[in-house]
């Protein structure tokens, strides 16, 4: 729909504030995220910080990430989410137990041939930071709970998930793996949109 | 391009390599280091597991590259002569059948212990569960862990 | 052409151990002939001045202990000092009789009685020697600690100094075997011979063989049997630094026998290169025959196939009419998948040519079956290639193929340097040989008391005999013979029928063959029957198998009983030893006790009769896991305990996995299974805490000991498994 149309659009709705609907904002093909600039559509500011973060949840719920994020002892693999094999433990750093540690197989970058994935300080984030099975809703409030983020301020998170080596990876899964959609640089934008708006969380 | 690496304490110059190149592959075919052994090449059966500056790793997906300026211990470098607890332990009990896997047995249980020299049943479980034995002799490679963990040769 | 090189079928055994012990001295090879003052009676031993004995080990080493084993039979018997006793692995050679190592015969039959008089030949030689020199007789004297020695005059003469003029005096035909009772350290727990070189990175497997100026080479291979290269594009491998060639090896001809299996290859100066080579090679496969293999479609068919009758192989009486007057039936349709043998060790073989001669270091099972083979590929003389056998890191039945060292040989040949051919796990997994795919009906009649009537079991699998043979298309005598023709049945009406199923993989021999799913239909159907009669498992297993007695064909129902190739008069299949181990198992474990889910089942093969109780739990996500076992084996008389022990802990693991997790299944012709995370095998948090062995105590002739105690593993689990959820497991594996 053109800006023009949208303008209109505005003009035309009622007094009170609306929640558009998804229909409202431009669709965004497969594996894609909407940049920052689509959701000013959204004149109320909450609401657009909570569609930010839907936009933003789009890669945190990604098999590529959630599969790190994992409530218990191990991380998952592929779109099915099922149980790391070789079956492996976190251990008490996140970072593997003595014998198998994380970087024991993990190297800084894909391998080819052996189709392993790998990014410089591969680990599972804290048992606190799960999102796996989680909601948008879940996964906001801890983001931005400093008992949960690992004390961090609004600005650190977006600078962790605009520029981590490792966050980076989601992208270049490597071998046969899908990319979380969009670009690591999208996701930082909506970040900082998502906060500049008021960092709201969805229900 | 020209990589130094260490291993069992000897330097090793690779002169036109692929930095790519899986440390197994140096290991095996460059230095004639055969204990180390290649079992499925995806880091799934550790019986490539070496140490490197004391971590076990997985030499089939550990580029060369890596191991520029570090240490790398195998199987053959592990003790003087078959004197590690572990390996004592090994032939006192039995355990190998066909014995292609212990050698990665044995460097990621010496792994363990060197980080836990009393591991539990479940340390042990939870630090081998990546090494595959085909031959089944599992119950006494922890019985082997246990005897050597204790000191009782 | 020989369908297959399995003693058992063939009877092969008997046969080879007389053409042993009719060679003596005089041989047509230069390697084996003894030097001057050397006592060689046979192939197998030689005594030097020095008073060392070199014993030759003619079976392959896959950890089932021969090296441990076999040499110490021989040296006990010759009376040698073990301090003094060198062994050397034998090269394929026919001087040897029968090398194939498989069929759990290394010491069952013939075999046990060969190694003995091996040692006691040269033994009767060095004593007569010394009762010559003595001037006493040969009966008054005793061999010992590498000497033999007059006790009552109390002086002895070391075997170095008798050697050469024992090796003067003619060789005896018939020697006196020692007691295996008196034999010093036969029957007790012995050392594992390689194992201070395995822990320590020694212990030299094919990949581990070196020569100078070899190449390495892997080969990408057709995805289906018989299929190979239309066309292929090397220019990006050959691009690919250190790769020297790029090779199209022959395409085999049907049926595909013990060839080689085609390809294109990827020859370099070490591995890496190779392997990038291969992956950057561009190949297109003309699918062939055997393209449009499914095997979920294909098990379809195989249960159409048993739901129907089928060619009658085994008649008790009238099982038809029995069904018909049954009070109640019971019927259960069993499936088991192709199942891959995962060796540890993917094969590997180095070879080099020297005009019409050959050199090979290979894992292999059958040495002598790799020299023929070798021989007809390069089309040179058989006894012009030489095999050396390495340690074998696995077999269990897919070494007893020669395909890769005939891929190292073809190669060899052409590059002029030694080449080594490496498989991967990949290669290993879609390009072995594989346990049979198949499935099973039977159906029990049962009177109004719950007794059981008539029993019908119809078979449907394609044979091991497809891969040697066009027209196989059932079911061979042999391997109904593992535990269907030999299945004891205290039932008045029997029938036990086969269907016809063509092979679209290269069937094999999987560790106990095809016991694995004869003994899981038998021994869970049995269970299913306890239960649905309200019996305790234990006491309804042994109602069934009925009184103990000796089996014969004609109580059977059956034309001939081929009993692993072994004389019914010597090894009977004896009923009450497989209830004595069921008795024996049961105690250990506690059965009856309650509170926990136990299973039980209790199978004869290759003449050792074992019985297995497991007990399953309950992982974390729901999943079965064993969390004990209980095993009772009586293998009659056994060289060494320890080893013995260890097959059996060894073989529950390996049988547990092929149950819980292992499925070959192909799509396209091609095996889908790539590596362990979609091939999985029990890793030690799955593995039982422990696994209690008794071996019973016995002196009945030696029975096999590296394949019986997989069959009953698939069937106590399942039986344990429905003791514990009342979910009955009919199709394997578990865990899908």
């Amino acid at each position: 729909m053109s800006r023009a149309a949208l303008l209109l659009l505005a003009a035309c709705s009622a007094p009170a504030p609306a929640q558009p609907t998804a229909r409202a904002l431009p669709a965004v093909p497969p594996g894609q995220l909407a940049s920052p600039v689509a959701f000013d559509a959204i004149a109320d500011r909450a609401a657009r910080s909570r569609a930010l973060f839907g936009e933003i949840a789009k890669v945190l719920t990604h098999p590529r990430c959630v599969n790190c994020h994992t409530p218990d002892e191990s991380p998952r693999q592929g779109d099915q989410h099922v149980f790391h094999d070789p079956p492996v433990a976190r251990g008490a750093g996140d970072r593997g137990v003595p014998g198998m540690q994380c970087t024991g197989c993990h190297q800084d970058h894909n391998l080819e041939l052996a189709r392993v994935p790998g990014a410089p300080g591969w680990h599972l984030a804290p048992v606190a930071m799960v999102w796996l099975d989680r909601t948008p809703g879940q996964i906001c409030a801890q983001i931005k709970d400093p008992a949960r983020n690992g004390g961090r301020t609004l600005a650190q998170i977006q600078d962790h998930l605009a520029r981590d080596p490792l966050v980076a990876w989601g992208w270049s899964p490597g071998a046969d793996r899908a990319p979380a959609p969009g670009t690591q640089a999208a996701l930082g934008l909506l970040a900082q949109a998502w906060i500049d708006s008021g960092a709201e969380c969805p229900p | 391009m020209t990589i130094s690496i260490k291993v069992n304490g000897r330097e090793h110059t690779l002169g036109e390599i692929d930095p790519e190149m899986p440390l197994l592959w140096v290991l095996r075919d460059l230095l004639g280091l055969t204990g180390t052994k290649f079992g499925c090449g995806e880091a799934l059966c550790g019986a490539c597991t070496v140490h490197l500056d004391g971590m076990a790793v997985r030499s089939c997906v550990t580029p060369v590259e890596r191991a520029r300026g570090r240490e790398v211990t195998t199987i053959e470098g592990l003790s003087a002569d078959g004197d590690h607890p572990l390996q004592k332990a090994w032939v006192e009990l039995g355990v190998p059948q066909c014995g292609y896997c212990q050698a990665g047995q044995i460097m990621t249980a010496a792994a363990l212990l060197a980080a836990n020299p009393s591991p539990s049943d479940d340390d042990i479980a939870r630090s081998m569960a990546g090494n595959l034995c085909r031959c089944g002799t599992y119950v006494r490679i922890r019985a082997a862990i246990k005897r050597a963990a204790k000191g009782t040769p | 052409m020989k369908l297959s090189r399995r003693g058992f079928l063939g009877g092969v055994g008997a046969a080879a151990a007389g053409l042993v012990l009719g060679i003596h001295r005089a041989s047509g090879r230069a390697v084996e002939v003894p030097a001057d003052g050397e006592l060689a009676p046979n192939a197998f031993v030689r005594i030097g001045s020095d008073g060392v004995a070199t014993i030759v080990c003619a079976r392959s080493e896959m950890g089932q202990g021969v090296r441990s084993s076999l040499h110490v039979l021989v040296a006990d018997e010759l009376g040698a000092d073990l301090a003094k006793v060198q062994l050397v692995q034998g090269d394929g050679d026919p001087r040897y009789g029968n090398q194939d190592t498989d069929g759990s015969s290394s010491v069952r039959g013939d075999a046990f009685t060969m190694l003995r008089t091996l040692g006691a030949t040269a033994r009767e030689m060095l004593v007569a020697a010394a009762a010559h020199r003595w001037g006493v007789p040969a009966a008054k004297l005793v061999a010992r600690d590498s000497a033999v020695h007059d006790e009552r005059r109390k002086r002895s003469l070391a075997f170095g100094e008798l050697v050469a003029e024992a090796a003067k005096l003619p060789v005896p035909k018939h020697v006196e075997l020692r007691p295996f009772g008196e034999l010093p350290h036969a029957g007790k727990d012995l050392p594992v011979r390689d194992a201070p070189d395995q822990v320590t990175g020694r212990a030299t497997y094919a990949a581990d063989v070196r020569l100078p100026g070899m190449l390495t080479a892997v080969v990408a291979r057709p995805p289906a049997l018989l299929g190979k290269a239309a066309r292929f594009d090397a220019a990006r491998a050959r691009a690919i630094p250190g790769v020297r060639d790029v090779v199209e090896l022959p395409a085999p001809s049907a049926p595909i026998q013990m060839q080689a299996l085609g390809g294109v290859a990827v020859v370099a100066d070490h591995t890496w290169a190779a392997l990038r080579g291969r992956h950057a090679l561009a190949v297109t496969w003309d699918g062939g025959p055997n393209a449009g293999y499914d095997s979920a479609a294909y098990r379809e068919q195989l249960l159409v196939a048993v739901r129907a009758p089928g060619e009658v192989v085994r008649k008790v009486g009238d099982a038809e009419a029995a069904l018909a007057r049954a009070a109640r039936r019971v019927e259960a349709e069993y499936v088991v998948p192709h199942l891959a043998h995962a060796t540890m060790e993917p094969p590997a073989a180095l070879a080099r040519v020297d005009g019409d001669r050959c050199e090979v270091w290979a894992c292999t099972q059958d040495p002598q079956g790799m020299q023929d083979e070798i021989g007809k590929a390069l089309g040179i003389d058989k006894s012009h290639v030489t095999v050396h056998v390495t340690l074998l890191g696995g077999g269990f039945g897919r070494k007893s193929f020669p395909d890769f060292a005939v891929e190292a040989a073809l190669l060899a040949k052409r590059a002029g340097v030694p080449v080594r051919v490496q498989w991967t796990r990949e290669d290993d997994l879609q390009h072995s040989s594989y346990h049979t795919h198949s499935a099973q009906a039977l159906v029990a009649g049962l009177d109004a008391d719950g007794n059981v009537i008539a029993w019908r079991h119809r078979i449907a699998y394609p044979s091991i005999s497809a891969t040697f043979s066009a027209d196989a298309t059932r079911p061979s005598t042999g391997e109904l013979s593992q535990g269907v023709l030999d299945m004891p049945l205290a039932v008045p009406d029997i029938s036990v029928q086969t269907g016809a199923a063509a092979a679209h993989a290269r069937i094999g021999w999987l560790r106990s063959v095809c016991n694995i799913q004869q003994a899981f239909a038998q021994q869970s159907f049995i269970a299913e029957l306890a239960h649905a009669t309200g019996r305790d498992p234990r006491d309804m297993l042994l109602r069934v198998l009925g009184p103990a007695r000796a089996l014969t064909a004609a109580d059977q129902g059956v034309a001939k009983l081929p009993n692993y190739g072994l004389p019914l008069t010597t090894y009977p299949y004896d009923v009450g030893r497989l209830h004595h181990v069921i008795e024996r198992v049961t105690d250990a474990a506690g059965w009856g006790t309650g509170g926990r889910a136990l299973g039980l089942a209790a199978h004869r093969s290759f003449a050792t009769y074992v019985a297995v109780v497991a007990q399953v739990g309950k992982g974390r996500r729901g999943e079965p896991r064993v969390e004990e076992a209980w095993i009772a084996a009586d293998a009659g008389t056994v060289i060494n305990p320890e080893r013995v022990r260890s097959q059996l802990e060894g073989a529950f693991v390996f049988a547990a996995s092929n149950t819980l997790h292992g499925a070959i299944t192909y799509e396209g012709g091609a095996v889908v299974q790539r590596n362990f995370r979609d091939y999985r095998l029990l890793r030690m948090p799955e593995a039982p805490r422990a696994i209690h062995v008794e071996l019973v105590a016995s002196t009945a002739p030696p029975g096999g000991v590296g394949e019986p105690g997989v069959p009953p593993v698939a069937p106590a689990i399942a039986n344990a498994w429905f003791a514990l959820t009342g979910t009955r497991v009919r199709t394997l594996p578990f865990i899908t």
